[in-house]
C-alpha cells in the first residue's frame, strides 16, 4: 500500500542451519507507534538486525517507501532514514554526550568529510545537538564522558543519537531494558511523547507487556521465527494462540 | 577537564617548548664537533616524532594498530633518494613528492587492509609492508636493494643548524595542519569509528572509507619523514621499510600517550633518549637495540598501557 | 611442459605446504581458542630450525635416530618456552583489549628474533639430512627427494593425529567447542586454564615440529620467522582463524603456488601469498570457510 513506510515480504534467515526467521510478511503503515513481543530467541533482535542491514537475508524482500533495501550497508540504510536504538547501549564511550550527539547531527546533515572547519565553530549543529539532548533530558549531562553516564542515561543517549538522524522509521530494540521500574515508565513516556509530537513511526521490541499493551496501536508477534499474529491489543489479548504461546509467561 | 584552562596552558608550554627547540641548535653548535652531532641527534629526533605523530592518526585517533606504518615512511625516503639521485630533482621538489608516492602507496594497500577489521588488519598491515620490503630488497637495479642508495646531495645552504631549523618548521607545520584534522567533522568521525565501529555505522558513517581515508593521511605525513630523514643522512636503505621499524612509533604512541596529538612527540623523545644512553653506556649495545625496544615495549604493554599521559593524568587525579 | 615435470613440481608445493600446514594449524588453534594471534608463532618455528642445528651439531653422526630424536626433543623445548611465555606474558593479557595483545606478541617477536640473532648470529645454517633420508627415488623418470618424501608421509600422519585430538577426544571436543563459542568454557565448568595453556603448547609444539622439519629441507637463516609468520597470515586469510581444515587448504594452496610460481620466476613464488591474500580479500574478505561479517 502507498502509505506503508515499510513492506517486510517473505523474510527469511537462518543461522547454522537453524532457521531464525521463516517467511515474515507484514506492512507497516505512516506513523504507526507498533511492538514486537515473543519469546526470547524467537528472532525480534535478528529482524531488527535484517531491517537495518546488518545481516543479510536468505531471501525475501525489505521495502522501505517501496525501495527494496536488501543488500545496502548499514550506513546506507541509516541515510535512507531507518535509525535504531540498541538493547545493550551503543554510545561512543570515551567521547562526551555532547560529541556523541554532534557527530550524528554532522552525519545526517552533511556528512563528516569536512577536515578544515573545527567542529567547535558549528553553531547550527551544536543547536540541534542540544535540541534533541533536550528532548530526551539529557542536556544537563552534555559535558560528561558518555561512558560514565548511568545506565539509564546512556539509554537515553542511545535513543537520542536515534532521534538525531531525523529517521522515517524509528526502531528500539528493549528501550527499558536494565532500566529501574521506576524509570521504566519515564523512559516509555518519553518515547511515547516523542512520538506524538515528531510522528516518526516506531517499531519497539518489549518485554513488559504492560508497557506493550498500554501505549502500542498495533502489536505484532514474533515466536520462533513466524509471524504468529498481529494486531490491536485488544485483538492480541484475545488471541488463543498467543495467550497459550506466550502471554502466560510472566517476564 | 576543563577545557579553556587546560588548552590556555598547553599553549603556553608549547610556546616554551618551541622556543627552546628553536634556541637549541644555536648553544649546541658552540661546541664544535661535539655539538654537530647532537644536532644531527636532535634532527633525527624531530623527524622520528613527525613520525610516530603520523602513525597516531591510525593508533590512537582511529583505534586501528598498524603495523606496517614503516611502508610509507620508506616509500617516502625512496622517493626522495631516486628522485634526488637518478633524477636530478632539486630536493624541495623531491620531498613535496614524497608524501605523494606515499599516500598512493598508502591508498593500495589500504584499501585492503581496510577490508578486514581488528586482528585482519593487523596481520594484513604487516604483510604488505613485508612486501614492500622485500620488493625493495629484491629489486637490485633500481633500488640497490640491500646497500640501498647512498650519496644523496643536499644543497649547500643547508648546514646543521639551517636543516635541522626546516626539519623543525616542517613538523610543528604538520602537528598543526594534524590538529586542524583532529579538530574537525572528519576528525570527530574517525574518533567515533574508534569508539564504536559498529554504531558509527549506524549514524550514518561509511566507516571503511573513512579508515581508508585516515590511513592515506597518515602514510602521507609518514612519507615526508621519510624524505626528511634521507636527506638528513643522505642516504635509503631497506632498514626503513623493515618491519621493525614500524616499532618505534607504535611504541612511541604508547609510551607518550595514544589519545594526545603531543603524545607520540613526547614517547618519540623518550625513545631517542633511551638510544643514546644505550649508546654512551656501551657502544655495541646499539646492536641489541630490537631487544630492547621489544621488551621495554613488553613491559609498557603489561604496566603502563595508557601511557606517560594516561599515568599523568592518573597522577592529577589523585593530587 | 612435461606431465612428469609439474608432478615433480607439485610434489614439492605439497612438500612446502605441509610444513606450512603444521606450523599454521598451531597458530590457527591458538587463536581459535585463546583468542590470541600470536606473532611470535614465527620465531618459535625459527627457534626450532636452529635448536635442530645446534642440537645435530652433538651427533657424531647424524642418522635417522638422531633425527627421530630431535623430532620429539625439539618440539618439546619449543613448547617449554611457549609455556614459559604463556605463564609469564599471555596469561596476564588475555582479559586485555585486542589492542595490546597485538602490541604485546609483536614485541615478542622483535626480542625472540633479536635473542636467536645474538645466540646463533647472523650466518646462514643448515642441517644434513640422515643419511637414509638423503637419497632420492626415481620417480616418473625423476628424481624426487626421499627427505620431501618423508615430509609427504609425516604430513598427512599428524594432519590425522590432530583431526584425532579434535574429533574424537574430550579435549579436542573442549577446543572445537571453545572456537565457536568462547564463553563456554567457563561456562562448562571446566579448568579453563588448562585447557587454554593445553592448547598454547600444543600451538608451539606444532611450530617447533615445522622448524624441525624445514632444518634439513632448505637453509635456516634469520628471515625465516617473518618468512613463515607471514606465509601463515595468508593462509588464516584464506581458510579463517580457527579452522583446521581451512588451514590445510591454505597451506596446500599456498605450497603448490609457490612451487608452480617458481618455475617462472622465483620472485614471483615470494609475492605469490600476498597475492593469494589479496585476491581473496577481495573476492571474499571473510576467507573461504568463513561466514560473511554481516
Amino acid at each position: 500500500m502507498a502509505e506503508d513506510i515499510l513492506q517486510v515480504e517473505d523474510l527469511t534467515k537462518s543461522f547454522d542451519g537453524n532457521t531464525i526467521m521463516d517467511n515474515i510478511h507484514f506492512s507497516i503503515p505512516r506513523g504507526e507507534l507498533s511492538a514486537i513481543i515473543g519469546p526470547n530467541g524467537a528472532g525480534k533482535t535478528t529482524l531488527f538486525n535484517l531491517i537495518t542491514g546488518y545481516h543479510l537475508p536468505d531471501s525475501g524482500k525489505i521495502l522501505l517507501e517501496g525501495r527494496n533495501i536488501v543488500g545496502k550497508q548499514p550506513y546506507e540504510i541509516v541515510r535512507l532514514g531507518i535509525a535504531r536504538a540498541f538493547q545493550r547501549t551503543n554510545i561512543f564511550p570515551r567521547l562526551s554526550v555532547l560529541e556523541n550527539m554532534v557527530a550524528t547531527v554532522i552525519s545526517n546533515r552533511q556528512g563528516a568529510l569536512n577536515m578544515v572547519t573545527p567542529v567547535k565553530k558549528l553553531k547550527a549543529v551544536h543547536e540541534r545537538a542540544y535540541q534533541v539532548l533536550e528532548s530526551v533530558n539529557l542536556a544537563d549531562a552534555a559535558e560528561r564522558q558518555s561512558g560514565t553516564l548511568p545506565h539509564g542515561d546512556q539509554k537515553r543517549l542511545d535513543i537520542a543519537l536515534a532521534l538525531a538522524l531525523e529517521p522515517k522509521l524509528l526502531l528500539l530494540d528493549e528501550p527499558t531494558a536494565g532500566i529501574s521500574p521506576e524509570e521504566r515508565w519515564q523512559t516509555i513516556d518519553l518515547v511515547h511523547e516523542l512520538w506524538q509530537r515528531l510522528g516518526i513511526t516506531m517499531i519497539f521490541i518489549e518485554h513488559d507487556m504492560d508497557i506493550v499493551f498500554k501505549i502500542s496501536q498495533m502489536i505484532r508477534v514474533l515466536c520462533y521465527g513466524s509471524l504468529l499474529a498481529e494486531g490491536t491489543p485488544a485483538e492480541i489479548s484475545k488471541n488463543e494462540k498467543v495467550i497459550e504461546a506466550y502471554l502466560g509467561v510472566e517476564v | 577537564m576543563n577545557e579553556t584552562n587546560s588548552n590556555r596552558k598547553n599553549y603556553v608550554w608549547g610556546i616554551i617548548a618551541v622556543a627552546v627547540l628553536v634556541i637549541l641548535p644555536f648553544i649546541l653548535i658552540t661546541l664544535g664537533k661535539k655539538g654537530e652531532y647532537w644536532i644531527w641527534v636532535t634532527t633525527e629526533m624531530i623527524i622520528m616524532a613527525l613520525f610516530a605523530a603520523s602513525l597516531n592518526l591510525i593508533l590512537g585517533f582511529g583505534g586501528m594498530v598498524s603495523f606496517g606504518h614503516s611502508a610509507f615512511y620508506g616509500m617516502g625516503a625512496y622517493t626522495v633518494a631516486l628522485l634526488i639521485k637518478k633524477a636530478g630533482v632539486p630536493f624541495f621538489l623531491a620531498l613535496a613528492a614524497a608524501p605523494v608516492m606515499a599516500a598512493a602507496v598508502a591508498a593500495i594497500i589500504g584499501w585492503f587492509c581496510v577490508r578486514r577489521i581488528g586482528l585482519y588488519f593487523a596481520i594484513l598491515t604487516l604483510a604488505f609492508s613485508q612486501l614492500l620490503y622485500m620488493i625493495a630488497f629484491q629489486w637490485y637495479t633500481f633500488t640497490g636493494g640491500d646497500d640501498g642508495i647512498h650519496g644523496i646531495h643536499r644543497p649547500e645552504f643547508f648546514g646543521p643548524v639551517s636543516y635541522y631549523l626546516f626539519c623543525l618548521a616542517i613538523l610543528i607545520l604538520c602537528l598543526l595542519v594534524m590538529r586542524m584534522i583532529i579538530n574537525s567533522s572528519y576528525g570527530l568521525a574517525i574518533r567515533t569509528t574508534r569508539e564504536n565501529p559498529e554504531r558509527a555505522k549506524f549514524i550514518g558513517i561509511n566507516v571503511q572509507n573513512y579508515q581508508l581515508l585516515n590511513f592515506i593521511i597518515a602514510g602521507a605525513f609518514a612519507g615526508i619523514s621519510g624524505g626528511l630523514i634521507t636527506e638528513l643522512n643522505r642516504f635509503a636503505q631497506t632498514e626503513f621499510l623493515h618491519w621493525g621499524k614500524s616499532a618505534e612509533p607504535i611504541f612511541a604512541s604508547l609510551v607518550g600517550g595514544m589519545y594526545s596529538l603531543i603524545g607520540p612527540v613526547i614517547g618519540s623523545t623518550i625513545l631517542m633518549f633511551l638510544k643514546i644512553v644505550l649508546q654512551q653506556v656501551h657502544q655495541s649495545l646499539v646492536e641489541i637495540w630490537a631487544l630492547f625496544l621489544g621488551l621495554i615495549l613488553l613491559a609498557v604493554v603489561l604496566f603502563a598501557p595508557e601511557g606517560v599521559m594516561g599515568l599523568r593524568q592518573k597522577f592529577l587525579k589523585k593530587l | 611442459m612435461e606431465i612428469s615435470f609439474l608432478l615433480f613440481q607439485l610434489l614439492n608445493g605439497l612438500t612446502e605446504g605441509m610444513i606450512l600446514f603444521i606450523v599454521a594449524s598451531g597458530l590457527t588453534l591458538v587463536f581459535g581458542v585463546l583468542r590470541v594471534i600470536n606473532f611470535a608463532h614465527g620465531s618459535l618455528y625459527m627457534i626450532g630450525a636452529f635448536l635442530t642445528f645446534s642440537l645435530s651439531t652433538l651427533f657424531p653422526v647424524f642418522t635417522l635416530g638422531p633425527f627421530l630424536l630431535l623430532m620429539i626433543l625439539v618440539p618439546a623445548a619449543v613448547a617449554l618456552i611457549g609455556l614459559g611465555l604463556e605463564v609469564t606474558l599471555f596469561r596476564r593479557i588475555y582479559r586485555k583489549e585486542h589492542l595490546l595483545q597485538l602490541l604485546l606478541t609483536y614485541a615478542l617477536v622483535l626480542v625472540l628474533d633479536d635473542l636467536v640473532r645474538l645466540i646463533w648470529g647472523g650466518d646462514i645454517r643448515n642441517v644434513s639430512r640422515p643419511p637414509l633420508l638423503a637419497g632420492s627415488v626415481d620417480f616418473v623418470g625423476l628424481s624426487f627427494p626421499s627427505y620431501n618424501i618423508f615430509i609427504l608421509a609425516l604430513g598427512p600422519v599428524i594432519a590425522l593425529g590432530l583431526w584425532y585430538l579434535l574429533y574424537r577426544t574430550h579435549w579436542g571436543n573442549l577446543i572445537r567447542a571453545a572456537v565457536t563459542y568462547p564463553e563456554i568454557l567457563g561456562a562448562l565448568g571446566t579448568n579453563v586454564t588448562r585447557v587454554m595453556t593445553g592448547t598454547f603448547i600444543l600451538g608451539c609444539a606444532l611450530a617447533g615440529i615445522g622448524g624441525v622439519l624445514m632444518s634439513a629441507l632448505a637453509n635456516i637463516d634469520l628471515g625465516i620467522a617473518m618468512e613463515k609468520i607471514i606465509e601463515c597470515f595468508a593462509v588464516v586469510v584464506i581458510g579463517g582463524l580457527g579452522s583446521v581444515g581451512g588451514a590445510l587448504l591454505g597451506s596446500l594452496i599456498i605450497g603448490v603456488g609457490k612451487s608452480y610460481l617458481s618455475l617462472f620466476l622465483v620472485r614471483l613464488a615470494l609475492v605469490f601469498p600476498f597475492f593469494v591474500m589479496a585476491l581473496v580479500l577481495v573476492i571474499r574478505p571473510w576467507g573461504l570457510f568463513g561466514k560473511p561479517e554481516r
